[in-house]
């Protein structure tokens, strides 16, 4: 892509659970500097696929390279070496509820980077403001706040360390239209301003239209389309098409619905 | 045929199960001696597991102590024994009821709240956001609770050993009309330093085991409803049979002939 370097490369990535296979050899490259959107229909592997890329979970097989080093099966100190890169929103903000909302913000700068609590709690309120929250709020807890909010404040959390690849756990699940646009473009601020990759999983395709360079489509635990955000609508791809479209029949209504396809 | 398979199938989920704890302890014992500490998190630990289980503790051996006093009176009283109720006191108090209760109590109150603490952070995917935090789940969330588990219920159980023998003082003083100084020279003469450091040693081990217990079953829970209410339910019940059988082997190991 425009001679970038490869940020991910995942190649052959295999996982399954029990006898069900949800990932099947799948192959994805994300370049630097680039924001890619996985799209898929529930239940075809897209968290899945990111729970190995962050090391929550391990391939039974494959390999996953993050700026060209293996790092499928990396655990301990050297997994951790690696995730001091990564930022990432989970879809239900996956904030500590135990914690106050700059503590969450400033919780990675002071565990994984050493920075003083003093300092982190100016760097989270710094961070807050950045997503649209109020200093006034940074003692407050995330059960005191909405769930929009909850999502600002994971994104906050996500890009305080300043990582240099960001993931993206359907971000827009769960929250109304209009605060999903608004979460989409702090995405977007956030990705521009610190220059970082970025890989957002969503079913969401508006969300994915405004976030995205790139699409990548996966059904069925394979890549089955990628291309530029621009060309999706005219992409070829029946699996694309049915999907973009909302359409009930197609080639994946067999496996989705357990009905044989049209 | 279906019987012997049925026998095998739990014989071979109970090795399972032994093995993932034997693990899942052993990585949480090397966290706790390798740094990064997190010192907050011991202390809020201690706090809850120490200062916040004194009401439950205090009142459990005061009733304890009491109770024992007026039962060992009574039944001596049949062979005009009415002098040991001092010794009986005190011994049972030091040596096994202040352990074991604290420790049932104590796997009462915070082995459940831990593993519902543990699993709802396990649902709500906050220990995976951990782990992308570049923060090891068992250093930051295990590490602090067993720790604070060991060095917690020793203190309760010291607490446990002087409100429990004040509470059979209370009894036998006020109400079965002991001298005092009789009574307090009685519980002091026939103890000793053994009896009180079987009942710490055996308080460490049961505070070990009610955060392991609280932990593991926490960690490895499934979610929903249901998940939650068996993890907090086998966390209690584990713990409870793991102290009744520590304690006879402790007892064994420290007064066996």
């Amino acid at each position: 892509m425009n001679g970038r370097p490869v940020k991910i490369a995942l190649r052959g990535l295999t996982k399954s659970f029990g006898k069900k296979r949800v990932l099947k050899d799948l192959d994805l490259d994300v370049f630097e500097g680039e924001s890619i959107a996985v799209i898929g229909a529930s239940g075809t592997g897209k968290s899945v696929l990111l729970k190995n890329i962050v090391g929550i979970m391990t391939p039974d097989s494959g390999s996953i390279k993050i700026d060209g080093e293996e790092v499928a099966g990396l655990t301990g100190n050297a997994r951790d070496r690696v995730n001091r890169k990564l930022g990432m929103l989970f879809q239900g903000a996956a904030l500590f509820d135990s914690l106050p909302l700059w503590e969450n913000v400033g919780f990675g700068l002071m565990s994984a980077h050493g920075v003083s609590r003093a300092d982190a709690r100016v760097a989270a309120i710094d961070r807050l403001r950045q997503v649209g929250l109020d200093a006034d709020t940074a003692d407050r807890f995330p059960a005191d706040i909405s769930a929009g909010a909850q999502k600002r404040v994971g994104l906050a959390r996500a890009i305080a360390t300043e990582p240099e690849i960001l993931f993206f756990d359907e971000p827009t699940t769960g929250i109304d239209p209009i605060m999903g646009d608004v979460i989409d473009n702090l995405i977007v601020k956030s990705v521009k301003e610190l220059g970082a990759t970025a890989l957002t999983i969503t079913h969401d395709m508006e969300s994915a239209r405004r976030i995205a360079d790139r699409i990548a489509m996966i059904h069925d635990g394979k890549i089955v389309w990628v291309g530029d955000v621009g060309k999706i609508d005219a992409s070829g791809n029946e699996f694309v098409d049915q999907f973009i479209n909302g359409r009930v029949d197609g080639p994946m209504s067999a496996a989705l619905l357990g009905t044989p396809a049209a | 045929m279906n019987i012997v398979a049925a026998i095998g199938r739990v014989f071979l989920s109970f090795l399972e199960s032994t093995g993932r704890l034997a693990i899942f302890a052993g990585i949480s014992i090397t966290h706790i001696v390798r740094p990064p500490f997190y010192p907050r998190l011991l202390l809020r630990q201690i706090v809850e597991i120490g200062y916040y289980s004194l009401p439950v503790i205090g009142l459990t051996a005061v009733f304890t102590g009491m109770v024992l006093a007026l039962q060992s009176y009574t039944g001596f009283a049949r062979f005009n024994a009415e002098g040991a109720v001092a010794t009986v006191v005190v011994l049972s108090i030091t040596r096994e009821l202040a352990p074991v209760l604290t420790g049932l109590m104590v796997a009462g109150r915070i082995g459940a709240a831990m593993a519902a603490e543990i699993v709802t952070m396990r649902v709500t995917e906050q220990i995976d956001a951990l782990s992308t935090l570049a923060t090891n789940p068992y250093k930051y969330l295990i590490a602090p609770r067993l720790l604070a588990g060991l060095i917690m219920l020793p203190c309760c159980v010291l607490v446990a050993d002087i409100i429990g023998v004040f509470g059979g003082y209370l009894v036998a003083v006020h109400k079965l009309g002991f001298n005092p100084a009789v009574y307090l020279k009685n519980s002091w003469q026939f103890l000793e330093l053994i009896d009180v450091i079987s009942g710490l040693v055996k308080a460490g081990v049961f505070g070990f085991l009610i955060a392991l217990m609280g932990c593991y079953h926490g960690f490895y829970s499934k979610g929903g409803a249901q998940g939650v209410g068996s993890a907090t339910t086998n966390a209690v019940v584990s713990a409870s049979i793991l102290i009744l059988g520590c304690n006879y082997l402790i007892t064994e190991a420290f007064f066996s002939q």
